[in-house]
């Protein structure tokens, strides 16, 4: 197909025909986390669910045709719905957090059995992974990640399989290094295989499913491979390897092997060995001349078709009962009727979610027992139970793998990212993970979820960098993620709400950044005043997707922020108003997709805007809304941005990002220019 | 050389014109006798006989018991006589007790074990008569695949399931037609829920049972009892079954098949129109071979295409065009059809 041009890019599984045996030793409903060389499994996995047609889907891959039933034709990916394997490509490791969080659904799916449960209680998970990746920081995490669960004997049943075929690309993997470095990790027992012998291969994954899923402890099944045809594409391994080790490796087929044990056993002789190697090439062949017939995606709007899921039916809740209601609030009831600071509200948000949606998990570091850094998950875990209110292990990687995870089990995870300078370590998982599933499944598997990160500047007692981050570039770009980011407290309940509404029916991946500076924040212009607490708002009550806030009504000038920006521009907005300039705040609220209508509907009547950005001037939000500006209306506008800076520790904390003053120098600016 | 799937058909093909059938075609005497003696020995009509009447008799030939028999021999007759010099046989499959010829035709069941098969479940069928069948089309008479009539009838049919003493489910996928079974309840309010089509459906099938439902668990415990799992050995040919499933030679369960065959095969719903798909998808042959006797699964086999977007098919009209231009499907109930791919008698 390639050579007449009508085959894509691919990456070839010759050599790692043994995990058909691995398929075997496996059930179905496994969920299956594939190596990119897995077609062999994939291929045997066919054979366990009737009406399969294997040959026919894989082709419709390589041709990269609209009708290939799990990419739409996006996408090289090996998966399937029908089979239980969720796609993604695998290429440096990035899948086994997620595995190691669909594991761990599975017991919680015993206690909590969510309404969208898609995985038996007798499952196991199985991930598969080649020797070089095995060494990526990514997969070591979720190495030690599923060993320190297992190690308190939490269920954690996968099984995690290592296609040792000897070489990544062009180099080589030392001579024992994975054997001597999985033989003897505390919490993860290890079996070895020959992969070129598919009976040991059967055998010894049969054993290490068997003991996954009766004990619920992780295995590390090391399966012996070879690498035939080279490593992908246009690699040519004669340049780097000796020819004799290459035909030493051809040598080691294992579709040569396999014919010589089946004809050791009696069961196929070698002449009728070849007859089905050649019906089948001729087989296949066929089968792809019909293939390349099919029709492939063509526009933008044909690849882009599936970033966003489709939404889903959900059983409708009436809500908490008042008793229920009663018995988790308690106190805080009678609390509900004063304004209150945003870590309050955002709290009583996320326990009124967690009573009406049964499915929804937190986790993340210190969100248990602490409570939190900041306090806003206190007293969840008492309310809720330590099964839904989990405290992890130092890992962001691992936090957000937990909740990919799962979230393929039916559950809506809200992960915390502790602080948004952590997040960078971890955003491939929301990158390459997490935003691509609905594009790279054809809309068919999703994992929506809620990741709550604190973050942004200002904090005036603690921290500097590492605790004031105010780069929100990483999330912006991600195409189908929503950034959301609430100013005040009963904006962040209703919007948390809409948050949870859109990725439990809507199956969208949310983050929900949380402006760190704000969670305390009582008063707006002066001591005492109370202005920025507000009461909660009814849990009926919602801000919708794209929805802006607007304070005041002024004309001159509308001032276009979020989060802390928004805060100090009200407070430049009276001072403004005192030298007869009459402002308008607009809050955009939600920072990805932006709202680019509701922004312009917001501004309308303005003769100038004031863009307010506390991130950075390079990759920040307001680079997006002088474009917007630039590109859909004629209004003077110019922007006020932090600096292309670190935040300090100390007095000047705040020094690189906009403060009051200088929001009220630029309006003044503006407005006077235009005037 | 060709490469062709070869389609067994089920019961309700051997009618007034196939009288003969088996005098005109059979390639294999001693075979057929054989068959007889298995019939004798049950205190049952020969198939010469049946088949050498002078009349046909729906009472007599359409019986479960006879029926059976009959169209297996014909199924099987036929295959024989397929010019194997030109044609390759890539797959087998078949339509509801197709399967049993089927089995028959890929090796999996000896000429005679496969007659003791047919015979035995249609014996055991017809000795209970559990319920019946009617047939109902959802695509018009263009072929143009429905999938949202398709839903609405089959969510009829769940409709009419939940009912008190009301059984109704889907029997068989049968390309563009749903063949439904169930008690005489369930098949009568459909009757009356749906409007009248093509002027003939929704139509019963005289003798017929509500195969391929749970109400034939009976006949399905009472086959296994009789027949032995020994009888079935490794396809020859891939097998595609009613689920759509393909049994490859020498790696086949021959334990599972017997399983199968005598277990879901009698009680799921039989999916002819998924087991044509993935002989197209799986097998891309030049041919679909449906052998005698009758003619009239052709249609559900076009059908069935059409719905799986075979090589672009969108509906009879590109169908024709197609099987005018180069035949894709060649039914030896048809003479001109069978002289294509045979290499006997009437080429």
């Amino acid at each position: 197909m390639q050579a007449a041009g009508q085959g894509y890019y691919t990456i070839g599984s010759s050599g790692h025909e043994g995990m058909a045996a691995v398929a075997a030793a496996l059930r179905p409903t496994d969920m299956a986390f594939l190596h990119y060389r897995d077609a062999a499994f994939q291929i045997q996995r066919a054979e366990q669910v009737p009406g399969q047609s294997i040959a026919w889907d894989m082709l419709l891959s390589f041709a990269c045709s609209s009708d290939d039933p799990i990419s739409g034709g996006r996408h090289k990916v090996l998966g399937s719905k029908a089979l239980n394997i969720p796609p993604q490509t695998s290429t440096i490791a990035s899948h086994l957090p997620k595995a190691v969080g669909a594991a761990y659904s599975l017991g919680l799916a015993r206690r909590h059995p969510p309404e969208h449960k898609a995985l038996p209680d007798d499952a196991i998970i199985m991930c598969s992974f080649g020797d070089a990746s095995a060494n990526h920081s990514t997969a070591q995490g979720a190495f030690n990640t599923a060993q320190w669960t297992a190690y308190q004997s939490v269920p954690m049943p996968l099984l995690f399989v290592c296609e040792d075929n000897g070489i990544g690309i062009s180099t080589k993997t030392p001579k024992g290094w994975i054997g001597a470095n999985f033989a003897d990790r505390p919490g993860l027992k290890y079996f070895p295989c020959d992969g070129l012998d598919i009976y040991d291969t059967f055998r010894v994954a049969s054993q290490a499913a068997d003991y996954v899923r009766k004990r619920r402890r992780p295995a590390f099944l090391h399966v012996r491979t070879v690498r035939l045809y080279g490593h992908a594409g246009a690699d040519m391994p004669t340049t780097y390897m000796k020819r004799e080790e290459v035909e030493a490796e051809e040598a080691n087929d294992p579709l040569l092997h396999s014919a010589r044990l089946l004809s050791e056993a009696g069961a196929l002789d070698t002449a009728d060995a070849l007859a089905i190697y050649e019906q089948t090439n001729a087989r296949v062949e066929r089968v792809a001349d019909e293939v390349v017939t099919r029709p492939r995606l063509k526009s933008a709007k044909d690849v882009m078709a599936s970033l966003i899921p489709p939404p889903r039916a959900c059983k409708p809740s009436n809500g908490p009962t008042a008793e229920a209601r009663a018995a988790a609030f308690a106190s805080d009831l009678k609390a509900m009727q004063e304004p209150q600071i945003m870590s309050r509200l955002i709290n009583w948000a996320l326990t009124d979610l967690m009573l009406t949606h049964g499915e929804i998990a937190l986790m993340g570091e210190d969100v248990g027992r602490k409570g939190g850094v900041y306090g806003v998950t206190q007293k969840l875990m008492s309310r809720f139970g330590p099964s839904r209110v989990i405290d992890t292990l130092l890992d962001e990687q691992s936090i957000l793998g937990l909740g990919i995870g799962l979230a393929h089990n039916g559950f809506l995870p809200i992960p915390e990212i502790q602080f948004l300078a952590y997040l960078h370590n971890a955003e491939d998982q929301l990158r390459g993970e997490a935003a691509t599933l609905p594009f790279f499944s054809n809309g068919q598997y999703t994992n929506p979820m809620i990741v709550r990160i604190a973050g942004l500047g200002y904090q005036k007692g603690f921290g500097g960098h590492f605790h004031n981050d105010n780069s929100v570039a990483v999330l912006r770009d991600i195409p189908g993620l929503i950034l959301a980011c609430p100013s005040s407290g009963s904006d962040a309940a209703m919007m948390l709400r809409e948050c949870v509404r859109l990725a439990r029916e809507e199956q969208r991946l949310v983050v929900f950044l949380e402006p760190i500076a704000l969670y305390p924040m009582r008063d707006l212009h002066e001591a005492g005043d109370g202005g920025w607490m507000t009461r909660y708002p009814d849990p009926s009550e919602r801000i919708g997707f794209g929805e802006v806030g607007r304070h005041g009504d002024g004309e001159d000038l509308v001032i276009l922020t979020f989060a802390n920006g928004f805060y100090l521009s009200c407070q430049a907005q009276k001072r403004l108003e005192a030298e007869g300039i009459n402002a308008r705040v607009v809050d955009i609220r939600w920072l990805s997709p932006l709202p680019e209508d509701a922004i312009l509907d917001a501004i309308s009547g303005c003769r100038n805007v004031l863009v307010v950005d506390e991130t950075r001037r390079t990759g920040g939000l307001g680079e997006a809304l002088m474009t917007l500006l630039t590109e859909r209306t004629d209004l003077p506008h110019t922007r006020l941005s932090a600096e292309d800076s670190f935040i300090a520790t100390g007095p000047a904390y705040a020094a690189t990002m906009p403060s009051t003053d200088g929001i009220v120098e630029a309006a003044r600016k503006l407005s006077g220019a235009a005037s | 050389m060709k490469t062709a799937v070869l389609i067994c058909p089920g019961r309700g093909t051997y009618n007034k014109a196939e009288l003969g059938y088996l005098a005109r075609h059979f390639p294999d005497r001693s075979l057929l006798e054989a068959f007889d003696s298995q019939r004798r020995a049950q205190g049952q009509p020969t198939l010469s006989e049946l088949d050498g009447a002078s009349r046909f008799s729906l009472a007599t030939h359409t019986r479960g018991d006879n029926a059976s028999a009959l169209i297996y021999a014909a199924t099987l007759g036929d295959f024989l006589s397929i010019d194997r010099d030109n044609i390759e046989i890539v797959a087998v499959t078949g339509n509801s007790m197709g399967w049993y010829s089927a089995l028959a035709c890929g090796g999996a069941l000896s000429a005679q074990d496969g007659f003791h098969v047919s015979n035995t479940m249609g014996t055991l069928m017809q000795r209970s008569l559990i319920g019946g069948q009617l047939i109902y089309p959802f695509v018009g008479e263009d072929w143009r695949p429905n999938p949202e009539r398709r839903a609405a009838l089959l969510a009829l049919v769940d409709d009419i399931a939940s009912r008190a003493d009301h059984a109704l489910a889907l029997s068989i996928a049968l390309g563009g037609m749903l063949v439904l079974a169930g008690n005489e309840a369930g098949l009568s309010a459909f009757e009356s829920a749906v409007d009248p089509v093509q002027e003939r459906f929704p139509m019963r099938l005289g003798n017929h049972a509500a195969f391929h439902t749970a109400l034939q668990a009976p006949v399905a415990a009472d086959g296994r009892e009789r027949l032995s799992s020994a009888l079935f050995a490794q396809p020859r040919l891939p097998l595609i079954d009613g689920r759509g499933a393909i049994w490859w030679p020498g790696a086949s369960d021959t334990y599972d098949l017997w399983d199968y065959t005598l277990g879901a095969q009698v009680t799921d719903t039989y999916d002819f129109t998924r087991a044509v798909t993935v002989a197209a998808r799986e097998f891309a042959p030049d041919l679909f071979i449906i052998t005698g006797p009758g003619t009239s699964l052709g249609g559900a086999v076009a059908q069935s295409l059409i719905l799986a977007g075979w090589r672009g098919m969108g509906g009879k009209d590109d169908f024709r065009a197609r099987q005018d231009e180069t035949p894709l499907l060649a039914s030896m109930g048809m003479p001109d059809q069978r002289a294509t791919v045979s290499k006997g008698e009437n080429s």
